[in-house]
């Protein structure tokens, strides 16, 4: 009973987890209907912020990545996205694998392809006792994160100007500009918001794995691609029900599954998705995207 | 108030707009008719600059639009209710005219003045905005517009895919709009009403200027009116 | 290879030959030279062969796969361990099966079953993942890739694990690699001009369009994708009889994003494209390579030794691309299909298959309606219609009117197979096709049009409707000759080589009118085809129209708000009104009908038509 229970929070913590990458990549989708495969290297620097900053203050280097995965965001979108903008949907995609390939292998050549280790503070590694369970603070930490910064999201989608102007764009940039919406605004706020997501999860990765490497933001970005996928296109909620359902359903996975097939593990949580889309082929929560409708 | 000189519009090198000059001063309305394919929509979208003109100069107030960015000339005093009104279909009712209140501060007194001239807009204030009729989505457009309280008001062909008595609907408003002194620029299909509701009207014809004139002038000229506006409706 | 009609025997060779002399000369590069060098033109060659393969699928498609490199690894593992002395493989993979550890074939025979079981596994694997939506597909196959990864990296004792394959005998020559390759640029383009070819472009070029003429999207992918799974494993044989290794991470996302880079560079929706593609950027990795090795650059800078340079500035050349040349070098046309200088280009007028003359060769029996009973739908709390039933009859024209909001276009996507309604069912000749896909409806005699047009820019005009007969299964020579006939009844003859999204928004109208008629329907509904033509323009519609009810025999449903359209065509006239029925007669008695000249008239309009 202990035992399920341990692994039902590890399990949403990772859920947690992966609902925020799922997130970072979303907020692009809607107002620019593309994927963003270099939200894994806006997670990646972020990372390396931390690496960077090693002889700063924890506090201090957090906020240095947060800085960081921003900037990382709004430069990507002003030189490489914005010529782009007009394309279709695949031609998007593949400009951000282009991107992604070029920051990836700038670290190797510039920085070391090697992983690097990070120091972090101790109580990360420690635990908490609540009763019986013995739960990481790491998880916790994890945990508040993802709950604030959905009510953040939230609250700004739906409570403010700027929100109401990601939304607008959204659906119809042209007449949101004709209204006098700044588009160059609109767009840079949510990349801003992206790079931000991105660098939260960087510094929940290097606490998690007390390291930094090139390419540690693939297998994230896959993940919160499939997330999204599994979820329904373009909605936050779906986002974050996708990166639930995958975290869950990876961590108990490796809890559970009989030792001849953990290593196996990663082939099975990345079939999973395949499965749903059988029978809903638009997602958990799907809404038709990229149907004409007419 | 809003003057083209010359204006050549051209899309990946088919130039559809040959040549158009126009004048429009201050409490005026401007009518500009003719058949499909004249040009008429890409010269509206070359003031609101949605696309820029490949020559000639287009000025708002003695300013040159020419290459200015949409939301900037929106920011002028220039509102387009575009063809097919383009509402926010994700967008209630009321955060689409939130959506016009440009300077980003709530006017309530404004959308008050709004859902009294347009009741229908009141009833559905909370309802997302693809839940209305065409004629209701058209009155939303152009009260979003109007809470930008612009300058110059130019509509792209509001009566399309409208029934005949939504259209009466839609045009006693824009009497009502024009009473009150509002500047505007209305291209239409349907020559015959446009040419009666206008001071003035441009017909055009294969991107440029055919005909021009007020609704007497316009009306005596058979040839023309034959060749361009078709039969009554 | 004559594609009949749709383009001159001299095009269809210079499409063919360009390629082909460009894989010789490349081949001719690396016979006398190095070692090195020959190693380095059999690596371009099959390189090549996966990147045809990615054009195959992702250019005709305009889908992007991202896991065509896992068949390129399943082929190389396949061919490898057929190949592997039966000593060797029962050392380095003990788990193997014992047929296959201890088969030792030569290249040919161990590439083709290569291909064979990729191809196999490839519409295996495809079966769901192209049922998924277009977005989806580019993640799931990504999905996919890692998931071949991640089997390949941890079955050790089938695979070898991360350290994989030692020992493959070298078998690939430059002859067979440029064989190869030459093979697979006409398979290629064999598929690309074929029926299926096309009609996987329309779902390309626009997928609801396509979807309404009788394509199936899903079907038509699948097959794309199977054949490219083939190419995608001869590559990847290809590429293992040549370096004599193999581990799991030759094929991963490196690769893709190199072999993608390729397609993308030379132009993706062309076959020319790939080829292309494939030797610029090699020569440009190689040249890159050499750098990263430590260079000089003109004798002068002097960079040390930077591995990831050459990924980088695969990377630019890949983003440089999308910004400025996303249909790239080749602009997605095929040899025989550019601007040749003015000399050459006096041939190159398609010679349009000669007219019969006669009248079209089926009239549609006139027996049979399309009846719609009980149709409810609502949209959230909006009911949109509300038990509404019309029957259109063969050989006549019914128009649909209404005030807008009313839900005629709901009507008709439900009559289309567009819309699934809440409630009521719709039949054709008696048979229930209620819930039918709008591809299946199609098949069955029901085509329509859109508002939009939604044309097949890419696409000739020509190519354009005749994609029509195409997806409702008629073999490309007979569509062919639909076409020409119905751009002749539509006066749109002088277009047929025009690209369709050069035409203006009537003219492309128009064309999906002819789009719809070259499906040879029963029943066509148009969705407001008069919508912003000149009164003279409409006057030519209702010309047409008219003639195809009197040749064709086809029921026509006509949605207009033009009333002089509807008036001249329709004797029959069905009035609807906020989702209900308001009226069905003659177009005198509707319009004297009080009702309906309240509801929908209004108060301003004549009464008399046609004064």
């Amino acid at each position: 009973m202990t035992e399920l229970a341990q692994n039902l929070i590890d399990a949403l913590a990772l859920g947690g987890l992966y609902a925020l990458i799922a997130l970072g990549v979303t907020v692009v989708y809607t107002v620019m209907d593309m994927m963003n495969f270099a939200h894994g290297e806006f997670i990646m620097l972020s990372a390396y912020a931390l690496f960077v900053l090693a002889d700063v203050p924890f506090g201090v280097a957090v906020a240095g990545a947060l800085l960081t995965g921003v900037l990382i965001a709004v430069l990507a979108e002003r030189v490489a996205f914005r010529p782009v903008r007009r394309a279709d949907l695949s031609a998007q995609l593949v400009t951000s694998l282009a991107v992604a390939t070029i920051v990836q292998n700038a670290v190797v050549a510039f920085v070391n392809a090697r992983p690097k280790s990070v120091a972090t503070p101790s109580f990360v590694g420690e635990a908490t006792q609540i009763g019986s369970l013995s739960v990481p603070n790491l998880e916790f930490v994890t945990l508040a994160l993802t709950a604030i910064v959905l009510a953040g999201l939230g609250w700004m989608l739906y409570r403010t100007r700027s929100g109401l102007a990601i939304r607008a764009a959204s659906e119809n940039f042209d007449m949101a500009r004709l209204l006098g919406v700044r588009a160059d605004r609109v767009i840079a706020l949510s990349f801003a918001v992206s790079g931000a997501l991105a660098a939260v999860v960087g510094v929940l990765l290097v606490m998690q794995t007390g390291q930094v490497s090139p390419t540690m933001g693939l297998t994230p970005v896959l993940v919160g691609f499939v997330a999204v996928v599994i979820g329904g296109f373009g909605r936050m909620s779906g986002a974050v029900i996708g990166g639930l359902f995958l975290g869950i359903a990876s961590s108990l996975l490796g809890a559970y599954l009989p030792d001849g097939l953990v290593p196996f593990r990663d082939a099975i949580v990345f079939s999973l998705p395949v499965a749903i889309l059988i029978f809903r082929p638009h997602g958990l929560l799907g809404s038709a995207i990229g149907e004409a409708r007419v | 108030m809003l003057e083209l000189r010359g204006v050549k519009v051209a899309y990946g090198g088919v130039e559809v707009v040959h040549r158009v000059d126009l004048e429009l001063g201050s409490g005026e309305v401007l009518g500009m008719i003719g058949p499909n394919g004249a040009g008429k929509s890409s010269v509206l979208r070359s003031i609101c600059g949605l696309v820029r003109p490949s020559s000639g100069e287009v000025r708002f107030e003695g300013r040159v639009l020419n290459g200015m960015a949409p939301e900037r000339i929106a920011r002028l005093g220039i509102a387009l209710v575009p063809e097919g009104r383009h509402v926010f279909k994700t967008l209630t009712v009321a955060e689409n005219l939130r959506m016009g209140e440009m300077d980003g501060r709530e006017d309530r007194a404004a959308v008050e003045r709004m859902f009294t001239r347009f009741p229908i807009l009141r009833e559905r204030a909370g309802e997302h905005a693809d839940r209305l009729s065409g004629g209701e989505q058209q009155q939303l457009a152009i009260a979003r517009a109007l809470l930008g309280r612009p300058k110059l008001l130019m509509l792209d062909e509001p009566s399309l895919g409208l029934a005949p008595k939504t259209i009466d609907l839609i045009y006693e408003l824009l009497a009502g709009l024009r009473e009150e002194g509002t500047t505007m620029l209305l291209v239409e299909q349907n020559a015959t009403r446009t040419i009666d509701f206008c001071d003035r009207c441009l017909v055009l014809g294969s991107g440029i200027v055919r005909a021009s004139g007020r609704r007497e002038e316009l009306r005596d000229d058979s040839e023309v009116v034959h060749a361009y506006l078709g039969g009554a409706r | 290879m004559s594609a009949a009609g749709l383009r001159t025997r001299r095009s269809v060779a210079v499409s063919l030959l360009i390629p082909l002399v460009l894989i010789a000369a490349t081949a001719l590069v690396g016979v006398n030279g190095t070692p090195s060098l020959r190693g380095t033109v059999i690596t371009i060659l099959s390189n090549m062969v996966i990147v045809l393969g990615l054009q195959v699928f992702i250019g005709n498609s305009g889908v992007y796969s991202f896991g065509q490199l896992g068949f390129a690894a399943a082929g190389a593992y396949v061919a490898a361990f057929l190949t592997l002395p039966a000593a060797f493989t029962a050392l380095q993979v003990p788990g193997l099966p014992d047929l296959i550890a201890n088969a030792q074939l030569g290249p040919l025979p161990s590439t083709l079953i290569a291909a064979i079981a990729c191809g196999l596994l490839a519409a295996v694997v495809g079966l769901p993942l192209m049922r998924t939506s277009t977005l989806a597909v580019p993640i799931s196959t990504f999905a996919f890739l890692i998931v071949v990864y991640n089997v390949l990296a941890n079955w050790e004792e089938v695979t070898g694990g991360v350290s994989g394959l030692v020992s493959i005998p070298r078998t690939t020559s430059i002859e067979s690699a440029a064989l190869w390759a030459s093979v697979a640029v006409v398979v290629a383009l064999a598929f690309k001009w074929s029926a299926s070819g096309y009609r996987l472009q329309a779902t390309r070029e626009d997928e609801v369009a396509a979807r309404s003429l009788g394509i199936s999207v899903n079907g038509e992918r699948l097959l794309a994708f199977a054949l490219s799974g083939v190419l995608c494993g001869v590559g990847g044989a290809l590429a293992v009889h040549q370096s004599g290794v193999l581990n799991p991470a030759t094929f991963y996302f490196a690769a893709t994003v190199t072999t993608v880079t390729m397609m993308v560079l030379g132009g993706a929706r062309s076959v020319f494209g790939a080829v292309l593609g494939t030797v610029a950027l090699s020569t440009v990795n190689e040249i890159l390579r050499n750098v990263e090795g430590g260079a000089s650059v003109l004798g002068v800078v002097s960079i040390g030794n930077t591995p990831g340079l050459a990924a980088i500035g695969v990377g630019l050349i890949l983003l440089a691309t999308m910004i400025a040349m996303p249909d790239g070098i080749s602009g997605g046309r095929e040899a025989g299909e550019l601007p040749w200088p003015r000399r050459l280009r006096r041939a190159r007028a398609a010679a349009l298959p000669a007219l019969s003359g006669a009248a079209p060769t089926e009239k549609v029996p006139r027996e049979g309606e399309l009846r719609a009973e009980g149709i409810s739908v609502a949209f959230g709390g909006l009911r949109v219609l509300r038990s509404v039933d019309l029957t259109l009859r063969r050989g006549e024209a019914l128009g649909l009117i209404g005030p807008n909001g009313a839900g005629k276009t709901t009507l008709v996507n439900v009559l289309s197979g567009f819309l699934v309604p809440d409630s009521g069912t719709v039949s054709l000749d008696g048979v229930d096709v209620s819930g039918r896909s709008p591809s299946r409806l199609a098949r069955a005699g029901l085509s329509r049009t859109f508002q939009s047009a939604l044309p097949f820019p890419h696409l000739s005009c020509l190519e354009s409707v005749a994609v029509g007969a195409m997806g409702v299964g008629v073999g490309r020579r007979r569509a062919v000759a639909t076409a020409a006939e119905v751009l002749d009844r539509l006066d749109l003859r002088q277009l047929s080589s025009a690209p369709a999204g050069s035409l203006p928004p009537a003219g492309q109208r128009l064309l999906g009118v002819a789009r719809a008629l070259a499906t040879r329907p029963h029943y066509l509904l148009l969705d407001e085809p008069a919508a912003g033509l000149s009164e003279g323009e409409g006057e030519q519609l209702v010309e047409i129209l008219g003639g195809v009810l009197d040749d064709f025999g086809c029921g026509i449903l006509l949605i207009e708000h033009e009333m002089s359209v509807v008036m001249s065509l329709c004797p029959r006239v069905q009035v609807i009104d906020d989702g209900t029925t308001l009226r069905v007669g003659s177009p005198t008695e509707v319009q004297a009908d009080p009702a309906v000249v309240e509801a929908y008239l209004g108060s301003s309009y004549p009464v008399a038509i046609g004064a």
